[in-house]
């Protein structure tokens, strides 16, 4: 027999009915069936708290969460000839940028893409890389592994770019083995990961394909601007601390890369709890963790995540001091949490380069995005793929591998942008790009070494309030580990 | 913080959950459909109740009962949009379709309404009480001091006042009566005279009236964004089926059962395991689905 659906019995069915209520109860058994099959199914999409998807940003992505592919909706167009034929005088060079401009860490997008169309701007302006316009392609990943996948491979087989500007830690580090077969030159102002710490680069030998890693990162990495707020945290007494942080790669590289600075220079941590982004309430977490006894505790969570935690935080009326990590000094933190959040800190890798002054007035004519931490770093990234370019002499991916280092290391004249490094190399000499977020003088690994800078939060919102100088920081960083 | 601290976050998480899934269960029970654009009616109203506040502006209050309606508004027109003209073909494709209207819904939202979380701005007070005694089991406090703010409070308040309202409307009036008999056998409520595709609309606005007001709770405590009710489906779907598909009673404790779950599952799982309290919350669900397949108040499908 068949009961009610409500526990209240109602109509009850004759014998007359039964083949209708075997009907029913197949179909409800169906249906019972499918809601598990399709919590099965949708559990691969989303993170059951929520997603922001999470998060992306999970070994499996910190992503939007929402599954649904919304991937490569080109907003550029594409190149006409490109660099294909690898010809002596393109008429058009193209480069990749795989984008956030959906997901999570959307909002970090507008300064990236405004620096890079700035860059262009200018590059095309000096006259472009062998005199040809050079232009990008932009293709949102959402910051997913899967379609960092997808669009990877369509500008590079499907649009031919000789290099690719862009790509997340989260994108990375899944994919690495299968960026690596592209052997494309890959220069990206995004990842802070450890990961890439002592992946990618040159090797030290330009000239030498057969150990390249072919990724480089304009923003200086998590050891060091995790270690410098470390550092800061030291230097001011907190020497226990509870740490609150996303299940994503991206946010647990931030934290290891803190934590084994701080306890290796007498730092404690009490608590550390875990959580999954997109929650609907983080008291539990919170609740657990402010129950160790310490100074300051450490966030690193997608920023709307945070802000539902730290608003948590600030209705349970924990206290203590919050440290935050980068991606988190955005005013509508302030916003959101409200005066409670007032004395926050965040170390972010400073905009301490050489020709940032330039930078930001070329910037800042291109149009009103807030730039973040990783807005002077793309601007960098342009500039030395641009300046490869010239110096070879040909757009090919191994050309531009092969002029990374040479260009952006030490010694040659010194040059803080694009036209005056053509200046320079047309005059036969040697150049070294002093950037815009950094010297951005390549190391063996590929990577940025630069201050960096302390953020408090105030009703006014982040403003920088201290710096760690990079040579205060590179005692904890060893050598060639970075 | 004590035990009694972590039931109180989980009742609170379990609010949110039962106003969702009440309305999940009544669309599974009486249109016979697993409705997984559900989410998105959540996100739908999160999104008027935001407009409501802000743009208008009216008061939060006046927002929450503007969602309501608009969920109801919303939820009847893409029923009869896509539902209602394929409801004769069964439930496969009333699922699919659903699937994909999750999926178109979501992204229109992420393409007209922007990339950013809006944010619906709310004072929280909070209420301590900290006279109560620790009475300890071992290290676990089960009492102890506690404290609640204005939003559990209200979510919390909401959620009882979904209950006694839902609960009268099916043992008190002509409409619920009907409803709970299309549940039973629809053939039969439309023998004893019942307007079946009306009690059919009629659950679609009570869904969407109460998916409204999820989705403006949620979005009060957390943001406005096209994943503010996606997010929660698995949440939502999971209490439904925990607590027996197709009965709203059975949802309310299947709701709290995961929200105590992943509440305290955070507090007392070792510190390496703390971000896999919702594995707890699945963990539970097959365990009952195991021991009882039709849920916690299901009723036993079988032939004899």
């Amino acid at each position: 027999m068949v009961g009610s659906v409500f526990n209240i019995p109602c109509v009850r069915p004759s014998i007359g009915m039964s083949s209708d209520t075997n009907g029913l109860a197949n179909r409800r058994t169906f249906l019972t069936l499918a809601g598990s099959g399709g919590i099965v199914g949708l559990s691969g999409c989303v993170s059951f708290g929520g997603g922001e998807e999470s998060g992306g940003d999970d070994g499996s992505g910190d992503g939007s969460g929402d599954g649904s592919g919304n991937g490569s909706g080109g907003d550029d167009g594409s190149s006409d000839d490109g660099s294909e034929d690898g010809s002596d005088a393109p008429e058009t060079i193209s480069l990749g940028q795989p984008a956030s401009l959906s997901g999570q860490w959307d909002f970090l997008q507008p300064g990236v893409s405004q620096a890079t169309d700035a860059a262009v701007a200018h590059i095309n302006e000096a006259g472009g890389p062998l005199d040809a316009e050079l232009e990008v392609i932009r293709r949102d990943t959402a910051v997913d592994p899967q379609e960092a996948r997808t669009v990877t491979t369509q500008l590079i087989e499907n649009d031919g770019v000789p290099a690719i500007v862009g790509l997340f830690s989260s994108e990375i580090n899944p994919l690495w083995d299968f960026l690596q077969d592209f052997e494309v030159p890959m220069v990206t102002p995004w990842p802070g990961s450890t990961f890439l710490d002592t992946r990618g680069g040159d090797k030290g030998t330009p000239e030498d394909l057969s150990d390249d890693e072919w990724m480089w990162r304009t923003v200086v990495g998590d050891t060091v601007h995790t270690s410098g707020s470390a550092v800061y945290a030291l230097e001011n007494d907190l020497d226990r601390l509870g740490v609150l942080n996303g299940t994503t790669e991206g946010e647990r590289s931030y934290v290891e890369g803190f934590l084994s600075v701080y306890e290796d220079n007498g730092g404690t941590v009490a608590e550390r709890v875990e959580v999954e982004i997109g929650s609907s309430s983080y008291q539990s977490a919170l609740s657990r963790l402010f129950d160790a006894d310490f100074d300051a505790f450490l966030v690193s969570l997608p920023l709307e995540s945070a802000i539902t935690a730290l608003s948590d935080w600030s209705d349970a009326g924990y206290g203590r001091q919050p440290i935050l990590s980068d991606p988190l000094a955005q005013q509508d933190l302030v916003d959101q949490v409200g005066s409670d959040i007032h004395g926050a800190w965040a170390g972010s890798p400073g905009q301490s380069g050489p020709s940032y002054d330039t930078f930001e007035e070329i910037y800042s004519e291109e149009g009103d995005a807030e730039i973040n931490a990783w807005t002077p770093p793309a601007w960098d990234a342009m500039q030395v793929i641009a300046l490869a370019i010239e110096r070879a002499g040909e757009a090919t991916p191994e050309a531009i591998e092969r002029n990374l280092g040479p260009v952006s290391r030490e010694g040659g004249t010194e040059v803080s942008t694009f036209a005056e490094g053509k200046e320079a190399l047309a005059n036969g000499e040697e150049i070294s790009y002093q950037g815009a977020a950094t010297p951005t003088n390549f190391t063996q690994h590929g990577n940025v070494f630069g201050s960096v800078t302390i953020s408090t939060a105030s009703e006014n919102g982040f403003e920088a309030t201290s710096e760690v100088p990079a040579e205060d920081i590179r005692e904890y960083v060893a050598e060639g580990e970075y | 913080m004590g035990l009694l601290q972590e039931a109180i976050f989980g009742i609170v998480t379990g609010s949110y959950i039962a106003i969702a899934a009440i309305g999940f269960t009544l669309i599974y029970g009486i249109v016979n459909m697993i409705n997984f654009a559900y989410g998105e009616y959540l996100t739908l109203g999160a999104f008027v109740g935001f407009f409501a506040a802000s743009a208008i502006p009216v008061p939060l209050p006046v927002a929450i009962v503007v969602a309501m309606v608009g969920g109801g508004v919303i939820s009847i027109v893409l029923a009869r949009g896509f539902f209602t003209p394929i409801n004769h073909t069964g439930p496969v494709p009333l699922l699919l379709t659903s699937i994909g209207l999750g999926i178109a819904i979501r992204n229109a939202i992420r393409l007209f309404g922007g990339r950013s979380a809006r944010y619906i701005e709310t004072e929280t007070t909070t209420f301590r009480v900290d006279a109560v005694p620790d009475v300890s089991i071992g290290s676990v406090d089960l009492l102890g001091g506690f404290f609640v703010t204005s939003e559990h409070l209200i979510v919390f308040g909401s959620a009882v006042a979904v209950f006694l309202a839902i609960h009268a409307l099916l043992t008190r009036t002509d409409v619920g009566i009907a409803m709970r008999a299309m549940g039973d056998d629809e053939s039969l409520a439309r023998v004893r005279g019942i307007d079946t595709q009306l009690i059919r609309d009629s659950v679609w606005v009570l869904a969407g009236v109460l998916a409204g007001l999820a989705g403006v709770l949620m979005a009060i405590q957390t943001n406005v964004s096209s994943t503010t009710g996606f997010s929660h489906i698995l949440q939502i779907l999971s209490a439904a089926i925990l607590g027996g598909a197709g009965s709203p009673y059975g949802a309310i404790i299947g709701a709290y059962v995961i929200g105590l779950a992943l509440a305290i599952s955070t507090a007392f799982l070792p510190s390496s395991m703390t971000g896999l309290s919702s594995a707890v919350a699945f963990a539970i669900l097959i365990a009952v689905l195991l021991v009882k397949p039709s849920g916690i108040a299901g009723t036993e499908v079988r032939e004899a």
